[in-house]
């Protein structure tokens, strides 16, 4: 018996359940807890894992892919240990192992599914070793935080080099994560998207990556899906695009239901998700290519996927006196740029909500809010009547929108996050789309919970798995 | 018609320097004067005596390497252009590259375009956080709000700054000046980015680019209640 682990764990139980007693969520206080009392913690919880540890790292959509992942392998009747809602540096990763060990110090688990920040991702792996990483994107996000992108792709690739051994589940699409495999020396899987997959609407300004991560040549592409993933070649080196071994394809939003074809290997299979986004597509892609490489079958790997539900403020969707309103996380040029264009893929008139926060983790800096193609929205301007602008930055997402080109009189600055909230549910739209930057969400949901009915899940649109 | 030109939009895209370019084009808008944007990457020509307003931004070190070697190869031109009062909003990376040579942590001198009798050295720690500085715009003491992020300490001399830090970092962390002015050059480290908070820096920016053609440079009242709010937002919290 361990009696130090026992006793880190004991403690960082009792430390969340007077968390929680105070209103706290307890996503990382017991982490810090049991680590000062005993070091070795998660490195003794992790290795009780009987199959396998799997990592999803990069800038968006880790937190979807995880519990992807988890719709995956729960579906099979494995045991799981995860972490959910975002707590993703190295002791919110230590606080989901102690919410599944006992008092004993002992889990019950056959895989870890761990979704890790890339600035935590060195620190974590000197802890674990997982036995798959994913990496989704590589996009500019809180740069205040970690300095620039170049640091953080190489803080992840310099992480993983060190890791004696590791199957990469790699995005083909993003040259910053497909360089891995080649720059690693680790063995890998490549999913990605067929060519051509999306409407000609996407941003054309935020683009992360223009040069060649192995040579420093300018990359070219034959086509771009968004941001810098697409099609790429380089002039100057070998480097190019990997072939995807699992490619999705036909991707269509039916109801409030995401379907996309899955090519790989000689086989087809067809995915359904709940779930709105074109980016979300991508995430999919990594959970079918963790689940196929584990051995689970096609078909199962659907139906998996299938009973996901979004987590909070990813694409949440509640209803407000029978009409719908979408709550969706944003902190990042890219993601906020997906969401603009999810919004406007939606038929109808809406009422836009937008929280900007400036605390430490949304990013103290917001200027980010300018890299957004907010002037997309102009076009369809007759379909959005107000824009209710709420946060601590509240002003300056209202001076974005002004400067994008949106009439002052259709935006409107209301501080306060409940009757901002509001305002909008009750706006003229037929939907309500809410935009929020990572602080402002945990409130967001609260009011959204309070005023409006979480969505109940329905079949329209569920294309058949058999 | 006044000319925008837009320097290396595809290499110096961070911190939405973007929003820069858009204050200046949309507030030229609203009041009726024709405006047009040229976008010069690496390698494209351009006549810096056509241009009325010039922005220079930051990028991530590789990016600004690349642009460094190509604005050398326009030294000249953008000096003649200077003196003869082109008006240049230089951030950071642009700013520091204006000056005499940036003194790496390793002691190496890189050169700069040495336009500006300023220069940069290396610090020990990144300069991070919102930033008040104290500015005077055409006679009226002006309050100017932003975001800055540099490990750069610059030194300017008996240039003349941008104005005098309130409440942040400004050009070193030392002198509490931030940024430089030079005929109608302004620098500064502030993003955020600067033009469209502070819209009397931006009407200064235009009027003046308006004066070099000897054109109309009366500038009717714009609305700027968001504007002042939101540097009203920063200001509130930094001063107190």
């Amino acid at each position: 018996m361990n009696i130090k682990l026992m006793i880190a764990v004991i403690a960082a139980k009792l430390a969340a359940s007077l968390s929680r007693m105070f209103g706290g969520k307890g996503s990382s206080l017991p982490g810090v807890v049991a680590r000062r009392i005993y070091q070795g913690t998660l490195r003794d919880l992790a290795k009780q894992a009987r199959k396998d540890i799997i990592m999803v790292t990069g800038t968006n959509g880790k937190t979807t892919t995880n519990n992807m992942i988890a719709s995956v392998i729960a579906s099979t009747g494995c045991k799981i240990v995860i972490n959910q809602e975002g707590a993703n540096l190295i002791t919110g990763v230590t606080t989901a192992f102690i919410r599944y060990a006992n008092w004993l110090g002992r889990i019950d688990c056959d895989y870890a599914l761990l979704e890790v920040d890339e600035a935590s991702f060195p620190k974590v792996l000197r802890e674990i070793s997982p036995q798959m990483v994913v990496v989704n994107n590589f996009f500019r996000d809180q740069l205040d935080r970690y300095g620039e992108l170049d640091k953080t792709v190489t803080l992840v690739r310099e992480a993983l080099k060190d890791l004696p051994q590791v199957h990469l589940i790699l995005n083909s699409d993003d040259p910053l994560v497909a360089q891995m495999q080649q720059a690693t020396g680790h063995s890998a899987t490549f999913f990605g998207l067929a060519p051509n997959q999306r409407p000609a609407t996407g941003s054309q300004q935020t683009r992360e990556a223009r040069f060649c991560p192995m040579c420093g040549e300018e990359l070219q592409y034959e086509n771009y899906q968004y941001s810098q993933l697409g099609s790429f070649v380089c002039p100057g080196c070998s480097f190019k695009r990997p072939e995807p071994e699992i490619e999705g394809f036909a991707i269509e939003t039916v109801g409030s239901v995401l379907n996309a074809s899955v090519k790989y290997h000689q086989a087809m299979t067809t995915l359904s998700i709940h779930t709105h986004g074109f980016y979300n597509v991508y995430n999919a892609l990594a959970a079918f290519t963790v689940g196929s490489l584990i051995g689970i079958k096609p078909e199962q790997i659907a139906k998996g996927l299938l009973t996901y539900r979004p987590a909070i403020g990813r694409m949440e969707t509640f209803f407000y006196q029978g009409k719908p309103a979408i709550l969706n996380l944003v902190k990042n040029p890219t993601g906020y740029n997906e969401g603009v264009n999810s919004l406007l893929s939606i038929a109808g008139t809406k009422t836009v909500f937008m929280a900007i926060n400036d605390n430490d983790a949304d990013g103290k800096d917001i200027s980010w809010l300018w890299d957004v193609d907010f002037e997309h929205m102009v076009k369809a301007n007759h379909e959005i009547e107000l824009f209710v602008c709420s946060g601590l930055r509240a002003e300056e997402m209202a001076l974005r929108l002004k400067y994008a080109g949106i009439p002052l009189e259709q935006i409107t600055v209301i501080k306060e996050m409940e009757p901002a909230i509001k305002k909008a549910l009750e706006g003229p739209g037929k939907l309500t789309y809410l935009f929020s930057t990572y602080t402002a969400l945990w409130s967001a949901q609260k009011i959204l919970l309070a005023l409006a009915e979480k969505e109940v899940p329905h079949a329209e649109g569920v294309s058949s798995i058999s | 018609m006044l000319k925008v030109c837009h320097l290396y939009p595809d290499l110096l895209n961070l911190y939405g320097d973007r929003g820069n370019i858009i204050a200046f084009v949309q507030r030229c808008h609203w009041r009726g004067i024709p405006v047009e944007v040229v976008e010069v990457n690496v390698g494209e020509s351009v006549d810096f005596e056509e241009i009325d307003f010039l922005f220079l931004g930051g990028g991530s070190d590789r990016e600004q390497n690349l642009m460094a070697a190509d604005l050398l190869l326009r030294k000249e031109s953008l000096r003649q252009a200077i003196e003869k009062g082109l008006v240049v909003l230089a951030i950071c990376g642009g700013y520091q590259m204006l000056g005499q040579y940036y003194l790496t942590h390793e002691g190496q001198k890189i050169p700069g375009l040495g336009i500006l009798d300023l220069y940069t050295r290396a610090g020990e720690k990144r300069l991070i956080g919102n930033i008040v500085i104290e500015s005077s715009i055409n006679g009226v003491p002006v309050k100017i709000a932003g975001f800055e992020n540099h490990s750069g300490q610059t030194f300017i001399g008996d240039m003349e700054p941008l104005g005098k830090v309130v409440s942040g970092f400004g050009n070193n962390g030392q002198d509490h000046l931030e940024g430089a002015r030079y005929k109608n050059v302004f620098c500064s480290y502030l993003h955020g980015p600067l033009l469209p908070k502070n819209s009397s820096l931006t009407d200064l920016l235009i009027q003046l680019a308006l004066q070099r053609r000897g054109l109309e440079s009366t500038l009717s009242q714009l609305n700027n209640d968001l504007e002042e709010a939101a540097v009203g937002v920063i200001v509130e919290r930094l001063v107190k």
